[in-house]
């Protein structure tokens, strides 16, 4: 299992990541750091500590079992991540789960059997798999396999991918056998893509185009995507020249995706400071008339979100 | 000290009654003096009186005799003096929690509950005021927005479509979801739906009054002659007498003629079953805050001066007296290891309603007569039997005849031209119906009617279910369409069809069953249960889905009403997907209705039990809830008892004992703390005999039941209806009918599972922690022990998880449960079938049960039927996967699962009805046989914000993310809700 990823969850009966319904699974790790990301424990490739403050009934296994003494309600985060060595054996030793790994390595064929499972619902409602996380082509030999297996066996495979990968590699071992590509375009400014996501854009709108090629082929549909990220990707400036950019290419679909406020929680999960928390419009649900107007700016252009 | 008080208090009320007339007067009723005694006492017999009721003196003991008719037991001297301040409902509510124990004859114990209150009536009354008050606040604070009906009048106002090429069934309708059409449309039935939802209950004495005239008249055990009377001819001599002399009522509007009350929406009530449960408080009932009932003071007297007739000839007390207070029946009263429905009513069944539209009385008398005509001399029991089927037919027929002449005399004074009209096509309806055979739907529905208002004047109105009624009408749908020649002329036939059953559908809501306030805080009420089932196959196996199948659909959809209950069959890949569509549809827009059923499933089962009546398990059809009847001639008493499961394991955690009962009621099978269980399977045994011993004692007081209706109750009228009946000349009472079961509904498998894993894995295998350590966590329910408590939660799998283990140990407790009812018969000889579904009784039965190892705290309600935990997985389809791999073999009388459905204001209604079909269509193709769908709307939001434990997967519907409801921070919870609550 030495280049087996490590999983953040399987979740199954998902009716929003894809058509149908599917079971999606989330990989751990990915080459961009975005800022308003609302899976923050799907950033490092590495085995995190998690801690659910609503999950945990203050038995003290933990502080008690810490050998480094890492724990202690006086924390501001609970655990000390300065002083914690992921040795996990809260982990190990909470009833609750509210002191949890995030991310675990998983057999190939475990993951098959738990996926196949649910075979009969994608069958009826038009579902599948979703491959999301975290970026899943960091593991290309493994996504490979699994998607190659999903392929024979008749189960729809749908990428969420933010588009930063190495393409000829992707071309090889994933597109003969994903069926529906889901791919992010943040940011379209290149410094502002660096500052708030930790790399540039080049590659991805690059690799955008070559997909565009070959979803022309009939190779699998793709669909671009922006998360709407209030006072960050909801800019007019940036709306326009994402949706100037595809018109461009002759694309007329896209979705935007509405703000989800719920993450910051998750961030303090992983121990983490969140500088976005404390700004109003990054913890409110944006308003039926903002989201209209960035739908609007796509339509301007031709283009039907 | 407490005595000397209790002694006091008697001897004040004795005073009372003894010197005021006004009161004095109650002690009295047509039958002469009310005569009983009532003892008092302590457990610990620090208390010990008795009242004596006796000739119209009241007098107090400092002893309670042997004879006494009732004693109360209270449980301490506290309970004793709580009893001064509490209203006569909540008095019933103590006695549930077995803080206060009845033994003896409770209408006594009722008659004695009343006397108080007209004492203390005031009293009572303001209690109650400021009780309601403070309820109803703390509902409000709980709803504050209110928010509901935004999202429920949105849910009605989009209809999808549909093409009648789409299903072959069809042959009429044009679009078979009939999306044109709402409730607006139809005029008549706006008001009538909207005059019924505000019409408070009634409690109506007719039906009691009259027959106790003619009991008073001619004698109950013994005629004018001092014979004993053949019960069967008593009871249709008395019906007779009632359907003869009953007011015929025509409401205004209504396409139907015949009530089952003068009342508008009335409560029936039957003195020798249920009838004398709310002796106590008819001064109460009124104003009571769950299910006010409206009682006028005219029914008041009545029913006071009935209930003393009755109150030795009650189910329950029949069998106290003649069976001396058996241990079956002491286990039954405390309510809480089983409970006997029998005593209750025994009506669940599908009549055969096709004989009553198709044949006609005439012809059934006729046929009758023949058939007396064929018996020896001495056949006498026989010949009564059928000579009762052809009195209450004869009643029937009384009752028409008296609803035509009312019909005429209301046309005479009708001004409406209209009405007029249909008043003396009513006039000539009656005078056919149910006489002579139905020509069109209009006599079809009205003779089924008129039917069905002989059924519940005879017997009690729970669970009677009309059946295939899809089938049985839509011949006269044909008829009448092939008669009409244009487009336009059919389109209005169809919607006075839409019309003609929506008024059938608010005619059978008119009639409620009794419900003791005890019953609305333990069950949340219940209702009549009239099931109607659509769709599946014909009894050649071929498609049954037709114009009519989608014509009720509509009608469920635009009324929304919770009787009839409507349920559907599915038959797959032969019904479409487009009725099973429309039922996920129908089913969204209603928010529960109706129920559906897969007949690959349910007729796998029923094949085994009726091997080569292929043709009689193809016409099955639901009783009540969801009990599996071969329509027509199947006495299968779909709800007879029900057993609480989890009584078996904590008889088994504590060697016989009951903890809530205190009571070391079961046999000795060994006892944790000693460490006597070596093994899980020597644990598994003990379990296996503590249900063993409820069943055998459920099963041996259902039996008594069924002796006592067999006399004090034979009903030969659904015995002309069910089919064998009348060829034995048996009543169904005694077995007459073709197919005898009694149906049992067994509560609480998903919580007996998970918590036989916990003990398997957590004790035996992976050795985690000691017996005794889970037995002082559950004993200190687990307050001891949180850590335990999480362990339990979130470490071991449970039914519903996909773990295999979980699902085998489902199935083995699912065939014990079976095998052990199997070894028994019931009164007429059949077998008891074995359903796993719970009406309310998972809240009424987990209220008196303690905490488990699975991780239920005391108290809390079960699982609703055999629906897994929803912390056994964050996915549905798990829940799905392990349910449908229940083997049906066990699960004769049927189940109840639910699923939660999570809509999004994103998601179109095809995308929402089209994830339902992907359910249910899975799950049928999977072996599933029974689903219902719980949508989650802001109240459920709501409770899962202050009961997490029981929303483990209730999803966040957020592409991309992962996360769950119960973890969100309480603010976003909020915020949640206010978006679902506008459908933001």
């Amino acid at each position: 299992m030495k280049d087996s990823p490590l999983i953040l969850e399987i979740k199954g009966n998902s009716l929003d990541d894809g058509p149908g319904i599917r079971t999606v699974v989330f990989f751990k790790g990915c080459p961009l750091d975005c800022s308003w990301c609302h899976n923050p424990e799907s950033k490092t490739c590495q085995v995190e500590l998690s801690y659910d403050a609503k999950q945990c009934i203050g038995c003290g296994a933990c502080v008690d079992s810490c050998p480094q003494g890492a724990i202690s309600k006086n924390h501001r985060f609970f655990v000390d991540r300065r002083v914690c060595q992921l040795c996990f054996t809260c982990a190990d030793n909470c009833p609750s789960g509210a002191m949890s790994k995030a991310g675990r390595q998983i057999d190939m064929n475990d993951l098959l059997t738990q996926v196949m499972r649910d075979k009969p619902f994608y069958l009826t409602s038009g579902g599948g798999v979703t491959l999301s996380g975290g970026e899943p082509t960091l593991h290309m030999d493994f996504l490979s396999e699994l998607l190659r297996h999903l392929h024979q066996n008749d189960v729809h495979t749908l990428l969420e991918t933010c588009g930063h990968f190495n393409f000829n590699q992707f071309e090889q071992k994933l597109s003969p056998y994903i069926d529906t590509i889901y791919m992010d375009l943040k940011l379209f400014d290149p410094g502002e893509h660096e500052a708030h996501c930790g790399v540039g854009n080049q590659l991805i709108l690059e690799n955008f185009e070559r997909l565009l090629e070959l979803s022309r082929s009939g190779m699998f549909e793709l669909l671009p995507r922006t998360p709407l990220v209030p006072g960050i990707t909801d800019k007019k400036e940036n709306l326009g020249a994402i949706a100037g950019f595809l018109k461009a290419h002759g694309v007329q679909q896209a979705k935007l995706l509405s703000y989800n406020p719920t993450w910051h929680a998750k961030v303090s999960m992983m121990g983490k400071d969140n500088p976005l928390a404390d700004q109003a419009e990054m913890n409110a649900w944006m308003s039926t008339e903002d989201i209209q107007n960035c739908k609007d700016i796509f339509h301007h252009n031709g283009i039907e979100v | 000290m407490m005595n000397r008080l209790t002694r006091i208090a008697l001897v004040m009320m004795a005073a009372m009654f003894n010197y005021r007339p006004n009161l004095n007067r109650y002690l009295k009723n047509s039958d002469g003096w009310i005569n009983f005694t009532i003892g008092l006492k302590t457990s610990s017999g620090s208390v010990e009186q008795a009242i004596v009721f006796f000739d119209g003196r009241v007098s107090v003991l400092n002893r309670i005799p042997d004879d006494a008719d009732a004693v109360m037991n209270f449980v301490d001297d506290k309970v004793l003096m709580a009893v001064v301040r509490i209203t006569p409902n909540e008095m019933l509510n103590l006695i549930l929690k077995n803080k206060i124990i009845l033994e003896g004859n409770m209408a006594y114990l009722q008659a004695f509950n009343y006397f108080i209150s007209l004492i203390m009536g005031r009293v009572h009354q303001k209690m109650l005021d400021k009780a309601s008050a403070k309820e109803r606040k703390e509902r409000k604070a709980l709803c504050d927005t209110g928010g509901l009906s935004r999202e429920m009048e949105d849910r009605f106002a989009y209809r999808m479509k549909a093409r009648a090429d789409e299903d072959i069934g069809v042959k009429y309708l044009e679009d078979p979801y009939l999306a044109e059409y709402s409730l607006d449309d139809f005029p008549l039935i706006k008001r009538l739906h909207r005059e019924h939802f505000n019409t408070k209950p009634a409690i109506s004495s007719e039906r009691p009054r009259l027959m106790t005239e003619w009991f008073r008249r001619n004698g109950f055990e013994t005629d004018n002659r001092g014979q004993p009377w053949f019960p069967e001819l008593r009871q249709a001599h008395a019906f007779k007498y009632l359907m003869a002399n009953k007011v015929p009522v025509i409401r205004p509007g209504s396409l139907l003629a015949g009530t089952c009350a003068p009342e508008d929406v009335a409560v029936i009530i039957y003195p020798d079953t249920t009838g004398t449960m709310i002796w106590g408080e008819l001064g109460s009932i009124d104003k009571r805050f769950l299910n006010p009932c409206s009682i006028t003071k005219k029914t008041t007297e009545d029913l006071h001066d009935i209930y003393p007739f009755w109150a030795k000839r009650i189910t329950r007390e029949w069998i106290r007296d003649k069976y001396s207070y058996p241990l079956c029946q002491k286990i039954d009263e405390r309510a809480v290891a089983s409970f006997n429905f029998k005593t209750v009513s025994l009506s669940h069944t599908v009549p055969d309603v096709s004989a009553f539209i198709n044949k006609g009385t005439k012809a059934m008398i006729a046929e009758i007569q023949e058939k007396m005509g064929s018996l020896k001399e001495d056949e006498t029991g026989k010949a009564d039997t059928l000579k009762s089927m052809v009195l209450c037919l004869e009643g029937l027929n009384a009752y028409a005849a008296n609803l035509s002449k009312e019909a005429l005399r209301l046309a005479g004074v009708e001004r409406d031209a209209n009405r007029k009209i249909e008043l003396m096509t009513l006039h000539e309806t009656c005078r056919r119906v149910p006489m002579l055979p139905a020509r069109d739907m209009d006599e079809a529905v009205n003779a089924l009617w008129v039917f069905w208002i002989g059924l519940v004047m005879e017997n009690n109105n729970v669970s009677l279910s009309p059946g295939r009624l899809d089938q049985i009408l839509q011949p006269f749908f044909e008829k009448a369409m092939e008669e009409l020649s244009t487009g336009e002329e059919r389109k209005q036939y169809i919607e006075h069809v839409i019309e003609l059953l929506c008024c059938y559908f608010i005619r059978n809501a008119e009639h409620q069953n009794l419900v003791p306030d005890v019953a609305n805080y333990l069950f949340s009420g219940s209702h009549a249960e009239t099931a109607i089932t659509l769709g599946g196959v014909t009894r050649e196996g071929e498609d049954a889905v037709n114009d009519m199948t989608y014509i009720f659909l509509k009608v469920t959809e635009i009324l929304s009403m919770r009787d009839p209950n409507m349920n559907a069959r599915f038959k797959t890949g032969v019904n479409s997907d487009t009725y099973l569509k429309r039922l996920c549809e129908v089913n969204f827009i209603t928010v529960a209705t109706p129920s559906m059923h897969s007949d690959d499933a349910i007729m796998e089962t029923l094949s085994h039990n009726y091997s080569n009546k292929i043709e009689d398990v193809r016409d099955w059809a639901v009783t009540g809830c969801v009990e599996l009847t071969l329509s027509g001639k199947h006495m299968n008493h779909g709800g007879a008892t029900s057993i609480n499961m989890v009584s078996g394991l904590e008889m088994a955690l504590n060697n016989g004992w009951h903890p809530l009962m205190n009571w070391h009621l079961g046999p000795k099978t060994g006892q944790v703390e000693n460490g006597d269980f070596a093994t899980f399977d020597e644990f598994y045994c003990a379990y296996a005999r503590q249900i063993q011993f409820i069943i055998e004692n459920a099963v041996q007081f259902n039996n008594m039941a069924a002796e006592a209706y067999a006399y004090l109750r034979p009903t030969p009228l659904l015995s002309v209806a069910l089919q064998g009946a009348i060829d034995n000349a048996v009543d169904v009472t005694r077995g007459g009918a073709k197919y005898n079961t009694s149906g049992t509904f067994n509560i609480g498998l998903a919580d007996v599972v998970d918590s036989l894993m916990v003990i398997k894995k957590l004790v035996f295998e992976d050795k985690k922690i000691t017996f005794k350590q889970l037995k002082d966590a559950i004993d200190s329910n687990f307050e001891n022990d949180p850590a335990l408590h999480a362990m339990v939660m979130n470490k071991v799998p449970r039914f519903g998880s996909g773990d295999e283990e979980a699902v085998e140990m489902a199935n083995q407790v699912a065939s014990l449960i079976y095998y052990s009812y199997k070894a028994h018969k019931n009164f007429r000889g059949g077998d008891y079938t074995v359903g796993f579904w719970s009406v309310a009784q998972h809240s009424a039965y987990g209220a008196l049960s303690g905490a488990i190892p699975g991780g239920r705290k005391a108290y809390q309600p079960f699982t609703p039927g055999l629906t897994p935990h929803p912390a056994a997985s964050n996915s549905f389809l798990d829940n799905i996967r392990d349910v449908a791999k229940m083997n049906p073999r066990f699960m004769d009388n049927n189940i109840a699962f639910n699923v939660r459905l999570v809509p999004s204001a994103e998601d179109s209604r095809e995308k929402t009805v089209n994830t339902m079909f992907s359910y249910i269509k899975s799950y049928f193709e999977q072996g599933g046989m029974q689903m219902q769908f719980n949508m989650v709307n802001t109240a459920v939001l709501k409770d899962a914000m202050a009961n997490p434990e029981n929303y483990k997967n209730l999803l966040v519907r957020i592409s991309g993310y992962n996360a769950y409801f119960i973890h969100l921070s309480t603010d976003m919870q909020i915020e949640i809700i206010k978006r679902a609550e506008f459908g933001l």
